[in-house]
């Protein structure tokens, strides 16, 4: 009774610090779910993952994103090149072997502007992947994304900016930067 | 009184109540004495008006550098006079520009240069002006100073100030003539220049910079300057995969480095600045004669190796205190002497919003195996640090290896926890004898932090760096536009440096 009784406690704390640990979008939501954070502890703190697998999103696509606050470089010009959004997107969470494809573009995101780039990403088993990276910048912080699947590169980027650019995304990327 | 001010003043009451218990067990006794944690109250919040904090510090001087944000102070002695020369951040939004009251002209924060012969009444000679922008984004944050006699090509009449120009060159100005400063060269098309190194010995300069092409912000283009008018470049150095042409993960970005000259044969290096910091060991001979293209295979060849930190912590400065005889270890028939590198990590955020930037001793005796042996931080209950506003955490040391505190004591620039010194004869166990927090003044500019996409600011002191000069004068400088303080040991903090 006293060992059911522990194991139910455990099971509700457990779930309970899961549920506290990342807010879940509506699920299903454009076909995109949450997931855990799936990287280690580095030097910001862990961001929100999703992950999508329908028609709409090729041959499924993740999207990583996090604040990055006081990042306290380029206050004033903002993400400025490409080599900025190659240091800062958090592609080298998922493998430090990348190339860029083309040059990045202007973008914005979340009233925020800044920068986005694909790459070619080689995975650490081999295979090769798909990814682009997202910098935005508001003052000193930055909201970076990145996005990674199988599929083409322009697939990829347009399933994660229709994303990203979601009401939901928006309003919790403007929350994140702003101390909300 | 607000429900939140009465919980402050209710926890610092419980905090000094805490405090007060604890120190009064003899066992931790002399470790709370020496802490000063002898404050019967435990200050929130800073007031125009009110006293300093001290221990074992007393003020002897002030400047108010015009109310500009300072960065760097360099005290050079010239002939019998001693000057303090201060670069700066750029202005603030509310005054971009401030007035220089002798120019009579709003002028971009620059190098402001005081005679502090008498340190009880600096006077400020002049200003130069530097690159126009706000913050990190203007300014001339950096500068040392070398004697034209003692460079190997100088001129033997000249005083060479090299500063950084905000983010976009480096300047040599002559200065022979501190309150008519000549500007002699300048290295430009840069960006993201900061934390310069200069031999004077040699004349070698080790130029923290961004070079257009390269994928880090910021690297080291390494310069011959003992021709202070003819600048030549020995090579660019930095770290495998910041080179132009890689590609991949891009390495952290350096802070600064310190060179323990030719004698030595080291260089330290310090990257990441508050996350992902590393110290990185260089050998200067191989670094200065080696192949100078920047392929990986040439950046990598005179690393002997790096020590990394922890994630949450970088390296602001990398202080190195080689040969130091350990007492403890004096008996013992190997190992009784040892290098030590000191690393001093940046706060980069207000109110406690990232993990705590500190102070780290590394034993780096054997070079292939650097070990962090001991850390420092200012305890933040003994001054609610986290609520007075603006950063709390260490930002840099004192830089000089004059014989008056070299491998004695350490200053270390605290932010809002003002100056801290530290008895580091034994750097196994450093030991805070002394600390200043200056007074703000109306000059004090405002620190903010977002709730709910709204400023909410304080005003509190921000010590942003420390030096000292051969009489053992230590100053502190504020990057929140309050000024230059001068300051002097007292009581057991004096006998700790073997001064009368």
């Amino acid at each position: 009774m006293r060992r059911s009784l522990l194991t139910a406690l455990a099971v509700a704390i457990c779930t309970a610090s899961g549920v506290a640990g990342y807010q879940h979008v509506r699920s299903g939501e454009g076909g995109w779910h949450e997931i855990a954070w799936p990287f280690p502890r580095d030097g910001w703190p862990a961001g929100r993952a999703f992950h999508c697998d329908t028609a709409a999103c090729g041959d499924g696509v993740e999207v990583y994103v996090r604040p990055k606050i006081g990042f306290c470089s380029n206050c004033d010009t903002g993400v400025a090149d490409d080599d900025e959004v190659d240091r800062v997107a958090d592609l080298d969470l998922m493998s430090e072997r990348f190339a860029p494809l083309a040059p990045g573009q202007l973008i914005e995101v979340a009233d925020m502007h800044g920068r986005l780039r694909s790459y070619d990403l080689r995975m650490q088993d081999g295979s090769r992947h798909t990814a682009v990276g997202i910098a935005v910048s508001r003052h000193c912080d930055l909201l970076v994304a990145v996005a990674h699947g199988r599929g083409a590169a322009s697939g990829v980027q347009r399933a994660a900016l229709e994303f990203l650019k979601s009401r939901e995304m928006s309003r919790w990327m403007t929350l994140a930067v702003d101390g909300g | 009184m607000t429900g939140r001010l009465k919980l402050a003043n209710s926890l610092s009451v419980k905090l000094s109540f805490f405090f007060s218990a604890i120190c009064s067990l003899p066992v931790v006794w002399i470790t709370c004495g020496s802490t000063a944690y002898a404050q019967s109250q435990v200050i929130t919040s800073q007031v125009i008006g009110a006293p300093p904090e001290a221990s074992n510090m007393k003020l002897v001087g002030a400047n108010d550098l015009q109310a500009r944000s300072a960065y760097q102070p360099t005290i050079h002695r010239q002939g019998d006079r001693w000057i303090a020369y201060v670069g700066h951040h750029g202005g603030t939004d509310e005054i971009p520009d401030p007035v220089n009251p002798l120019t009579g002209k709003a002028e971009p924060n620059g190098t402001s240069i005081v005679d502090v012969t008498d340190p009880a009444h600096p006077k400020y000679l002049h200003h130069i002006p530097g690159q126009e922008g706000k913050y990190e984004g203007g300014g001339a944050q950096m500068v040392r100073v070398c004697d034209g006699k003692q460079l190997p090509k100088g001129d033997p009449n000249a005083v060479y100030m090299l500063r950084t120009f905000g983010s976009e060159a480096h300047e040599i100005w002559n200065t022979a003539d501190p309150a008519n400063p000549v500007l002699i060269t300048r290295i430009g098309g840069l960006k993201d220049t900061h934390k310069n190194w200069w031999e004077c010995e040699t004349g070698i300069a080790f130029l923290v910079s961004g070079a257009p092409d390269w994928r880090t912000r910021r690297m080291t283009m390494i310069y011959d300057l003992s021709d202070p008018a003819h600048p030549q470049k020995i090579r660019d150095f930095g770290l495998p995969g910041q080179e132009p042409g890689a590609t991949g993960a891009v390495p952290t970005e350096v802070h600064g480095p310190i060179s323990a000259g030719p004698q030595g044969n080291r260089v330290y290096f310090g990257y990441g600045t508050d996350k992902g910091g590393f110290l990185q060991i260089v050998d200067r001979d191989k670094l200065l004669n080696g192949p100078k293209e920047p392929t990986a295979e040439n950046l990598r060849l005179p690393e002997i190796s790096r020590m990394p930190m922890s994630a949450f912590n970088g390296a602001h400065t990398t202080f190195p205190m080689l040969k130091m005889p350990i007492a403890e270890f004096a008996k013992d028939k190997d190992g009784k002497s040892r290098d030590i590198v000191m690393i001093v990590d940046e706060e980069i955020v207000n109110e406690c919003a990232e993990p705590r930037q500190m102070v780290w001793f590394a034993d780096v005796t054997t070079e292939t195996r650097p070990m962090m042996i001991s850390s420092f931080t200012v305890p933040e209950a003994s001054g609610a640090f986290c609520e007075r506003g603006g950063r709390f955490g260490s930002h840099s040391s004192n830089e000089s290896m004059a014989p008056v505190y070299y491998k004695k004591m350490a200053f270390i620039s605290f932010f809002n926890a003002g100056v801290r010194a530290l008895d580091i004869r034994d750097p196994y166990h450093p030991t805070e004898v002394g600390y200043f927090i200056p007074a703000i003044t109306a000059a004090t500019d405002k620190r903010c932090v977002k709730i709910d996409g709204k400023d909410r600011c304080k005003v509190a002191i921000q010590t942003n760096n420390v030096e000292t000069d051969e009489r053992g004068y230590i100053y502190i400088v504020d990057r929140a536009n309050t000024g230059l303080h001068i300051l002097e040991l007292t009581g057991p903090a004096r006998a700790v440096a073997g001064l009368p």
